[in-house]
């Protein structure tokens, strides 16, 4: 504890920095050596040789925002699996904590099943 | 004596915890003042990721890994979420509308600030001013997850499953408002499709692509028929009918215009 | 920490060569795995691929890539500009940071110090890798929304909706890992699968790895499909699709910022083949029994093994490319949701349930290998299920709205009266200067 728990994480701190500075220092070199001719033709949005007409926005599908919904759900769900999945093995634990994972995996099928027999999870 | 004070005498705040603290607290308050502040829903959705990730650095700092890796997992879905809901609702350049349109939103909305504030102040003064820490030494001697599960399966089982049952209602929620229960018939099949297209009146084939046949490979040139005749029906609706001047019609240098 | 004290011990001169090297390896091996796709598909379609630059063509992508730095860097005018640089930044740095706990080989002498071969390692290693991951899919998300095109915001809905649908599934098969080997942190995943299980089948007893690629196939098969999801690879491109999307979420991008998202799909598919390795594949260790070659886990060997490990997945994602088309999308969301999950959910709770009846220091493998063989049957049956009615021939023939003219089925098509094809003249087109500005297309 203490002082290498600290070095582990500025450690990863440390390659962050580094990676930001690397993209940075990328992005300075590229900004010097690059030909820049800006015209107006090249900084239009591309359309496959059209010209663009509107923004480019459109009509979304609701249905990628159910997926983000359950997304939400089963991370929470997995992030409980995750300390449950690393004590089932110890003293203490086993039968007890597989029955209160299985209650609460299965509440959160249940969720899944509705949402399957729901028609929710069919795309088209 | 302050929990502040208590852990500055003490020596037990090291040189890069306090150096992180302070470059990360800023972060986390600025996005949260930008994340109200910022005009365009998408900037909001992000300053708030921003302030998260800095809330989530900070549990790691304070020997809390598992919470701190499960804040940046669980909230960069969340926000997703939100993300993709401004995407599917808003324009890209929509911006805050300033209008009113629920009555004495304002009104509420200081009332309810300042009773959260009151809140949080009552519950940060109670938190430094009474509470003594004793660290997380002890919780962490076997490890920071299994300690976490060690509690979490034990003493707060109840919260634990009650989480599930909160979850699930939430999603089902999401899903009744956010689904339109479709039948198998209910959408035309194959055949259907194909009778409606060889309906009578209906021509079956491909149309005819822009400025085919014609004098200008413009968008807005309409295509030639076999006899000579403009075919209105090979330009989109949305672009108008013209007769490009020489100037238009000629090539676009993407070149930057060295060459002209 | 239990079992991680050798980490956080390095000098500081120690940590940078460390990260240092992490760079160049990655950075070399995209370069070399954007050589070893484009010779393997060449391969596989029969034809030679790179061979010009350097010996084998080896020096074409490092070429390319140069050459692609140089290009002129647009901008299109409805483009977010700050979010629209941020995002391949935010790419890269996510994908770099996942390797920083993936261990190459057990501990070295490195000029005197010694020190295990892996950056750092956290008591919840792998989780770093799953919010890296989740973090970089911000980075493919915003520069489609920030570019201002419709085809770039197309490409980074699929992208969101892909990732966190696949990101699921990866994350559960993880927990069986998790599960055997009682903990977060990589080193230790590794070390767990140390030894083999000594197996008594039919009779005849053999030796089998501790591998939990074989122990746990049912999570290997479903993190091996999730993870082709997660890093956006062919058959499950579908972010960046060109034959419907020209480029997806990267349409608008040209010059380094394209160059920098090119280079973080590469680091993410060698990232999770080092997972893959890791977590299932024994990480470092000989891919042949101890006894064998008592040395081969020792010194500088493993890292040989870990790199052979991680090129033979490499291929997997090349063969995969080379082979397959590309999913549909409501049958990618059906594969995710309906498969991958729910199948995952059972697994864990058969596992689990194993290791309940059977708790006691020594586990048996045989118990989980074979409900796990008879696990795997059900889901293939389930799988190959003949789900599809067949095709039956219409006992009259269907006339549809008052009967279409069609040809009868024993048309005999007459000669063609035109005995001489005509040919026409064209007159020379007047051909525009600079045809490639717009978008540099992904080639492979």
């Amino acid at each position: 504890m203490g002082t290498t728990y600290l070095a582990s994480y500025s450690t990863l701190g440390f390659l962050l920095v580094l990676g930001v500075l690397v993209s940075i220092a990328a992005f300075a070199a590229n900004r010097l050596l690059r030909t820049q001719a800006p015209s107006p033709a090249k900084q239009t949005t591309y359309e496959c040789g059209l010209d663009p007409v509107g923004d480019g926005w459109a009509q979304m599908q609701i249905r990628y925002y159910v997926y983000a919904f359950l997304y939400a759900l089963f991370a929470v769900e997995s992030v409980f699996l995750f300390p449950w999945a690393v004590v089932y093995d110890r003293p203490g634990f086993g039968v007890t904590a597989a029955a209160e994972m299985g209650v609460f995996v299965a509440v959160l099928a249940l969720g899944l099943a509705y949402a399957w027999r729901k028609g929710v999870l069919r795309w088209l | 004596m302050n929990l502040l004070a208590d852990a500055l005498a003490s020596g037990t705040v090291t040189t890069g915890e306090a150096v992180t603290f302070w470059i990360l607290a800023p972060i986390a308050l600025g996005g949260a003042i930008g994340m109200v502040l910022a005009r365009s829903a998408v900037h909001s959705a992000l300053l708030l990721a921003c302030t998260m990730l800095s809330l989530g650095v900070l549990y790691m700092l304070q020997s809390g890994p598992f919470i701190g890796f499960v804040q940046i997992i669980v909230y960069t879905g969340a926000i997703m979420m939100l993300f993709l809901f401004v995407i599917m609702l808003v324009g890209r350049d929509s911006r805050d509308s300033l209008l009113e349109t629920l009555r004495g939103q304002r009104l509420a909305a200081i009332g309810l600030g300042i009773g959260m504030a009151l809140l949080l102040c009552t519950g940060l003064a109670r938190g430094i001013g009474s509470v003594t820490a004793v660290g997380l030494d002890e919780a962490n001697a076997n490890g920071n997850v299994q300690g976490i599960a060690a509690d979490l399966f034990t003493k707060y089982v109840f919260a634990f499953e009650v989480t599930s049952a909160l979850l699930i209602t939430a999603a089902v929620g999401a899903m009744l408002l956010a689904h339109v229960e479709r039948r198998k018939g209910d959408r035309p099949g194959q055949k259907e499709l194909s009778r409606l297209r060889f309906r009578k009146g209906n021509y079956p084939g491909p149309k005819a692509g822009p400025g085919v046949f014609a004098t200008s490979d413009s968008v807005a040139t309409p295509a030639l028929l076999p006899d000579g005749t403009e075919s209105e029906r090979s330009i989109s609706p949305v672009v108008p009918v013209r007769e490009l001047t020489p100037a238009e019609a000629a090539p676009k240098g993407t070149d930057g215009g060295k060459r002209k | 920490m239990n079992g991680l004290e050798s980490f956080g011990q390095d000098p500081w001169w120690l940590v940078g060569l460390k990260a240092l090297a992490i760079f160049v390896i990655l950075v070399l091996l995209t370069l070399f795995s954007i050589w070893y796709e484009r010779k393997v598909v060449a391969w596989m379609q029969v034809r030679p691929g790179p061979n010009r630059n350097g010996p084998f063509g080896l020096l074409q992508s490092l070429a390319d890539g140069l050459k692609l730095a140089f290009k002129e860097d647009l901008v299109p005018k409805a483009a977010d500009k700050i979010v629209f640089l941020l995002a391949p930044m935010i790419s890269t740095v996510c994908a770099f940071t996942a390797f920083a706990v993936i261990p190459f080989g057990p501990v070295v002498s490195v000029f005197g110090v010694e020190t295990p071969l892996q950056l750092t390692d956290l008591p919840v290693a792998v989780l770093l890798v799953l919010a890296t991951s989740a973090l970089g899919v911000y980075g493919i998300v915003l520069g489609g929304w920030s570019s201002g095109s419709t085809y770039s915001l197309l490409g980074s809905l699929r992208a969101a909706a892909q990732v966190i649908s696949y990101e699921i599934a990866m994350g559960l098969s993880i927990v069986a890992v998790f599960l055997t080997a009682g903990s977060l942190s990589t080193s230790q995943i590794v070390a767990a699968q140390q030894g083999g299980q000594e197996v008594t089948l039919f009779g005849t007893s053999f030796t089998i790895p501790g591998w939990y690629a074989l122990l746990l196939l049912p999570s290997f098969i479903v993190f091996a499909i999730s993870v082709v999801g997660e890093t956006n690879r062919a058959p499950f491109d579908l972010p960046e699709a060109e034959s419907e999307l020209v480029g997806g979420f990267h349409t608008e991008y040209s010059s380094l910022k394209f160059a920098l998202f090119f280079l973080a799909e590469y680091i993410n598919m060698v990232t999770v083949s080092a997972m893959a390795t890791t977590l299932f594949l024994g990480g470092w260790q000989a891919p042949f029994p101890a006894s064998w070659w008592p040395g081969a886990n020792e010194g500088w060997w493993p890292v040989l093994w870990f790199f052979l490990k991680v090129l033979i997945l490499l291929f997997g994602f090349v063969w995969l490319r080379g082979t397959l088309p590309r999913f549909r999308y409501d049958q990618f969301m059906r594969l995710g949701w309906k498969v991958l999950v729910p199948a995952n959910l059972l697994w864990i709770v058969v596992l689990a349930a194993v290791r309940a009846g059977t708790q006691q220091p020594e586990w048996s493998a045989q118990w989980v290998g074979m409900i796990g063989g008879a696990f795997l049957l059900v889901l293939l049956v389930i799988w190959f299920w003949p789900g599809r009615k067949k095709y039956e021939q219409a006992t009259e023939p269907d006339t549809g709205l008052g009967g279409f003219p069609v040809p009868p089925l024993d048309l005999q098509v007459p000669p063609s009266p035109r005995v001489k094809r005509l040919t026409a003249e064209r007159e020379p087109v007047s051909v525009s200067a600079g045809d490639d500005a717009t978008a540099e297309g992904k080639e492979g």
